[in-house]
């Protein structure tokens, strides 16, 4: 997948404040102002952290005119949550691997011992 | 948010082998053995394009080739610990630059070790002045809350 893409994403959730606000859209659809009121910033600050969730693809905003409501677009972290788990996967699967190899080599360890005590 | 405690982005994946610990560090730490397990099914690292040099400042890369379109995938990293044969840390370099793995060794008797792999996952764009001060959240918290996020 693009990295840029996924950089964007992470880089979006890096901050609290973000979060918190996209935590707010999963529970419902709501307006900046709606949005701001639990932060103790200015709604411009607030307007900033929307941006860049929008240009992440996280949030997008409604056409409704001043009423813009904004959405959390959940399926827009599906990329990220695959690379997440890819990369533990990875690692379960190496050491399942390195599991299996410690056993072969075990196995011919004892073999060519065995032979040489006869 | 209940995730304070832990760095963001980690993975912690423990194992126990039957095999004494000298033999589970030399299988990390020898291209001879690492082109045995390294890469996923359908893929190999062929043992000739694998650099270890064992020592901290020095190289550590691999080469998975896709055994059915020989397409290559490099990976390079540098040593920043080795404290044989109990701890091996390295930093990768490239896409994944910044993310830090480290594994240890425990000896527990009887010809058992266990291995921990700790990966820190944290990519450039985790480290802005707010991420370093505050966004802690382990790899499996994170995903969990992409989860809900996502569903």
């Amino acid at each position: 997948m693009a990295v840029d893409a996924l950089s964007r994403t992470f880089a979006a959730l890096s901050d609290p404040t973000r979060r918190a606000i996209l935590d707010r859209l999963v529970d419902g659809d709501a307006t900046v102002n709606e949005i701001a009121e639990p932060f103790e910033m200015s709604l411009q600050a607030v307007s900033k952290h929307l941006m860049v969730l929008e240009s992440a693809g996280l949030v997008s905003k409604g056409r409704d005119g001043q009423h813009r409501r904004c959405h959390a677009e959940g399926a827009s972290l599906d990329p990220a949550i695959d690379w997440l788990d890819d990369r533990r996967q990875q690692w379960e699967d190496r050491l399942d691997r390195l599991g299996d190899h410690l056993r072969q080599i075990q196995r011919s360890n004892s073999t060519s011992s065995r032979k040489k005590e006869s | 948010m209940t995730t304070s405690n832990a760095d963001l982005g980690e993975v912690i994946i423990t194992r126990i082998y039957e095999a004494p610990r000298e033999l589970v560090w030399s299988c990390m730490t020898t291209p001879e053995h690492l082109t045995h397990f390294w890469g996923p099914p359908g893929m190999s690292t062929p043992v000739e394009d694998i650099v270890i040099e064992l020592r901290e400042g020095g190289r550590f890369e691999t080469v998975m080739v896709n055994d059915a379109t020989g397409e290559r995938y490099p990976t390079s990293g540098v040593y920043v610990e080795i404290d044989a044969p109990s701890t091996l840390v390295w930093a990768e370099q490239g896409f994944a630059e910044g993310m830090t793995t480290t594994s240890t060794f425990s000896d527990l008797g009887n010809g058992r070790t266990e291995v921990v792999v700790h990966q820190r996952n944290v990519p450039p764009m985790f480290r802005s002045p707010e991420a370093q001060a505050g966004f802690n959240a382990s790899l499996d918290r994170l995903e969990a809350y992409l989860r809900v996020l996502a569903s």
